[in-house]
């Protein structure tokens, strides 16, 4: 009964939640994207960056996501209300105040995620500054300061996954998902549509072709 | 000397006892200063922004930010 009062409460100050998918670059959130797609939600995206070899099956993006740091602009966060909205997990911190935001946030192996971006960077002639143990020192504490800004932020809720539970157990993950979301979704279409064959980059083939 | 308010954290007679046995080898005026001084640099591990910067080039990099 409670939870009702408040969800109408929240409802009538907020309007209707905007869906976050998150997490480091790398961790499976276009993945989960397509996933919450193929669930029959609206997905807020404008197809500027195109599927490549490091995303075969698009990034489903925004591109003024990109600049939510910089820009103080921040009004047309609104427009994703009721809808799927990717933002990377640095950018958390940088979502307007007036938005109440359900959080799906993809955890992937920090290896995996670190090996994964450096190959990104390498596809895209970029330079890679950052050694890999800095990196993941970085990273990791970042994690937990997304944690400790979910926590003091009334405004926001956030559902955990796993991506290699969601690739190996798909439908699994795909039902808990639903119901953090309210329920109704098509998890028979989410878990469908992950490929298995795009998890690259596993910390088990790392660990072997380090070891050779 | 600790100015600010205080409270009250409970830990084990033993931690104590080590950590008395440090501040005074250290050279701390209290086991209060030494814990503080402890606790703020450990603090800043989570809650430090260094390295923001490098985590930003790689964003930038991998095109996640402008």
């Amino acid at each position: 009964m409670i939870g009702v009062v408040q969800e109408y409460l929240r409802k009538r100050k907020y309007g209707p939640a905007v869906v976050v998918v998150s997490g480091l670059p790398r961790s499976g959130t276009s993945m989960m994207m397509k996933m919450l797609e193929a669930a029959g939600l609206l997905v807020m995206t404008d197809a500027v960056r195109q599927a490549d070899e490091d995303n075969p099956k698009g990034y489903f993006e925004y591109e003024r996501v990109k600049d939510l740091e910089k820009d103080p602009d921040k009004a047309w966060v609104r427009e994703a209300r009721g809808r799927v909205l990717k933002v990377i997990s640095f950018l958390l911190k940088d979502l307007p105040p007036d938005n109440f935001y359900r959080i799906v946030f993809v955890h992937r192996d920090i290896d995996e995620v670190v090996a994964s971006q450096n190959k990104m960077l390498h596809h895209r002639g970029e330079e890679n500054r950052v050694d890999d143990e800095e990196a993941r020192r970085l990273f990791q504490r970042h994690l937990l300061q997304v944690k400790m800004l979910v926590s003091r932020s009334p405004n926001v809720e956030m559902f955990e996954v796993d991506h290699r539970e969601a690739i190996q157990h798909p439908r699994a993950v795909a039902e808990k998902v639903s119901a953090f979301l309210g329920g109704g979704l098509d998890v028979d279409a989410m878990a469908a549509v992950v490929d298995r064959t795009l998890y690259r980059n596993r910390k088990e083939d790392l660990a072997a072709s380090t070891s050779t | 000397m600790l100015f600010g308010k205080t409270t009250n954290v409970k830990i084990e007679k033993d931690i104590y006892e080590r950590l008395k046995h440090v501040a005074d080898v250290a050279g701390y005026a209290s086991v209060e200063e030494f814990v503080t001084h402890i606790l703020e640099r450990e603090l800043q591990k989570f809650e430090g922004t260094d390295g923001d910067d490098a985590i930003r080039e790689k964003l930038r990099g991998l095109g996640y930010i402008s």
